[in-house]
């Protein structure tokens, strides 16, 4: 049976722009997508790009730590909110509703275009910066990944002040960082310090979220 | 042979789980938690360094022994000891008022995990562990900031997201430091680390135009929780501060060091000295009273001298006895009005809470450094010594303890309007709700801030002393 790491070395291939790309795509997407399953799954395939920029960087047994660590946080999201949505459960009525809502939200939601015109603009700003000023020690392409996590993550932590977005952000904002950091200093101990930094947030918001709907919840009794 | 550092780290690590476990015993694990803090607190600045002591059979523990973490060695040294002996009897000032204002609050299991992170990221070296550290501790609070039935705390959300976004700089900072060492010649790397430091500084101290945790922090966290940040953990931020100048002293040699820190303190001073009077919660009065509090410490730090650093350590030592007993009284307010602080909810709260009305306002003093509060003996200190070089500041300043002690009388006005009955007759209860513990608990606390403000002779040698161990502004 093929092992973690021997699943990445095979798809080494994508570990260049098709890996930025898709950073930019799933980075994208958490930016416009209020939709808590989209959201998780664009964080794990997002987690998974920047593991294999990483292999490039350290040891892909390295990487795969943090891809974990990654997935981890992935989890700890999709658990909290399908927690939630279950204690949200709506009245017949309302999910005809919120179906409906949820389509219509897709199509001519204001609020989704404006946040796919900001995201566009970071990320033209991102690129900009990637040609303007390179960040030392990493080559072109992770330079432009890391301008597009950190600019895109910090973009979703002022769109919202729910924990979760605010949450996604904070650690798409870090893995950007990380991936330049990782160039400058390949310690152990540092990116075992990083990833529980992460590790924690992820809890925090988690932890924020149940709050808010404990919270709801108790006004709607 | 224990080590010091070892012990400084896990005990209250370990004190942190058995305290949660007896969580639903409110007396009890506020002993435990004042306990801890205390002993740590003594054995910091009482035990010698450089020998070891006989504790129990055959057990010695020696403060000074080195330590290794995580492959970095950890050593408790003079500036250390005096740091962390602030860091935890105030800590034990926190969970002595949290015993009756916060009882069975995450606040006493998660400080004094917090307590434990903060001290490594005080002994730990270099600093870039000291700033991951940091960025765990911000990441703890958060569970801690968070009240038990309220939303969600957006202070603590936001202190999360500005310790976030300070992390890149503080660990960019040691590898552009390390490359200026081997390439003297890359001048622009310090100006590099010159701008980063001055940022991430700015950020993790709620410098304006990054103090919106500040303010928020105080308005919907758990008030002594958000005191805890604001004292403890703003304060072991303000000692690596001091360590970093001491490590790289052409920082504050840098022509840009004086105008930079000053801009900085004094546009808190002003923003805190604007909005203070303005706040219609208590909660939000508080946060911008902390803010020109720090903003205050920043213009003596720009002084650039010995007497401006101790003037820095004295506001530090001075801080916790305003801002814990004011989030105190907060805290035992927003019992009474069933968690809401606005001016509408706090209407003659004050005859049924008069011991938390008290703490607010006396903290209030000590906040905006009015005399006889523990405040006044380092604020007017830094007026006299700014009043020679830097009038307008000095005008700000006193202005600034105006604007907070307007935003006071306007919440003590608020507490004290009479409950009348249908018939316009006022209705004052003759007895308070608050218990003769909660009483006694808050007559402490206030004699300790007063008495502070009376004889400065007992913490002004001590800042002194610990400014003395700091060598980076000594001609």
């Amino acid at each position: 049976m093929p092992t973690l790491v021997d699943l990445l070395e095979r798809v080494s291939f994508l570990a260049a722009m098709p890996a930025v790309a898709g950073i930019f795509v799933t980075a994208g997407i958490l930016v416009v997508s209020r939709d808590w399953r989209i959201n998780s799954l664009a964080l794990t395939v997002q987690y998974f790009f920047v593991v294999l920029l990483l292999s490039r960087l350290i040891r892909l047994e390295v990487a795969a730590v943090k891809g974990l660590i990654g997935w981890l946080i992935c989890m700890v999201f999709y658990l909290t909110e399908r927690r939630v949505s279950t204690l949200e459960q709506p009245s017949p009525v309302e999910e005809s509703t919120m179906a409906l809502r949820r389509w219509s939200r897709w199509i001519i939601s204001a609020q989704a275009s404006f946040y796919l015109l900001a995201g566009i603009l970071i990320s033209v700003a991102a690129y900009t910066a990637a040609l303007r000023i390179p960040l030392p020690e990493v080559p072109g392409d992770i330079t432009l990944a890391c301008y597009l996590l950190a600019g895109l993550g910090l973009l979703l932590v002022g769109l919202s002040d729910n924990p979760m977005q605010v949450g996604l952000g904070l650690l798409t904002f870090l893995s950007g960082f990380e991936l330049f950091y990782v160039a400058l200093e390949p310690s152990l101990a540092i990116a075992g310090l990083l990833g529980a930094v992460s590790f924690l947030i992820a809890l925090a918001a988690a932890y924020l979220r149940t709050a808010q709907i404990a919270a709801s919840r108790e006004a709607v009794s | 042979m224990i080590s010091g550092a070892l012990l400084l780290l896990i005990l209250p690590l370990v004190m942190a789980g058995v305290v949660y476990g007896l969580l639903r015993w409110a007396s009890l694990s506020a002993l435990l938690s004042v306990g801890t803090a205390l002993v740590l607190g003594i054995a910091a600045v009482a035990l010698p360094l450089d020998q070891p002591v006989q504790l129990w059979g055959s057990r010695q523990i020696e403060m000074g022994e080195a330590v290794t973490f995580l492959g970095r060695e950890l050593v408790l040294e003079q500036a250390d000891r005096m740091a962390m002996a602030v860091l935890f009897f105030t800590a034990a000032g926190v969970f002595f008022l949290a015993w009756r204002f916060a009882p069975h609050s995450l606040l006493l299991p998660m400080g004094l995990g917090l307590l434990s992170l903060l001290s490594g990221a005080l002994l730990i070296r270099p600093l870039i562990y000291a700033a991951l550290l940091v960025e765990i501790a911000a990441a703890l609070s958060v569970f801690a900031l968070q009240s038990e039935k309220g939303p969600p705390t957006k202070g603590g959300l936001r202190y999360l997201t500005f310790t976030t976004l300070a992390l890149p700089g503080l660990l960019v900072i040691h590898w552009l430091l390390e490359r200026y060492t081997l390439t003297p010649d890359e001048t622009e790397l310090l100006s590099m680390a010159a701008i980063l430091l001055a940022v991430s500084f700015a950020l993790l101290l709620g410098v304006v135009p990054f103090h919106t945790w500040v303010s928020t922090i105080t308005n919907d966290s758990v008030p002594l929780a958000s005191a805890f940040v604001l004292t403890i953990s703003n304060g072991t931020i303000w000692f690596l501060l001091l360590d970093f100048l001491e490590t790289y002293p052409w920082l504050s040699n840098h022509p840009r060091f004086v105008p930079i820190v000053a801009t900085g303190g004094l546009a808190m001073v002003i923003v805190g000295a604007l909005l203070a009077p303005a706040q219609r919660k208590p909660g939000s009065l508080m946060g911008y009273g902390a803010l020109v509090d720090s903003g205050a410490a920043l213009l003596a730090l720009a002084m650039n001298s010995e007497s401006g650093l101790t003037l820095v350590i004295l506001s530090l030592l001075a801080r916790p006895f305003g801002l814990i007993l004011m989030a105190a009284g907060l805290s035992g307010l927003r019992t009474h009005s069933g968690g809401d602080d606005s001016f509408d909810a706090l209407r003659g709260i004050g005859w049924k809470a008069p011991w938390s009305t008290a703490a607010f306002v006396f903290g209030g003093l000590s906040v905006a450094g009015l005399p006889i509060s523990a405040g006044f003996i380092w604020r007017w200190p830094l007026c006299r010594a700014l009043a020679s070089s830097n009038q307008s500041s000095v005008l700000l300043l006193l202005l600034a303890g105006v604007g907070v002690m307007a935003g006071v009388w306007r919440t003590l006005s608020t507490l004290l309007i009479r409950p009348r009955s249908p018939q316009d007759r006022s209705v004052i209860s003759r007895s308070s709700s608050e218990g003769w513990l909660t009483a006694a608990v808050v007559i402490v606390a206030i004699m300790l801030c007063v008495g502070a403000g009376l004889f400065p002779q007992y913490l002004a040698p001590l800042a002194a002393s610990l400014a003395k161990t700091y060598t980076f502004f000594t001609p």
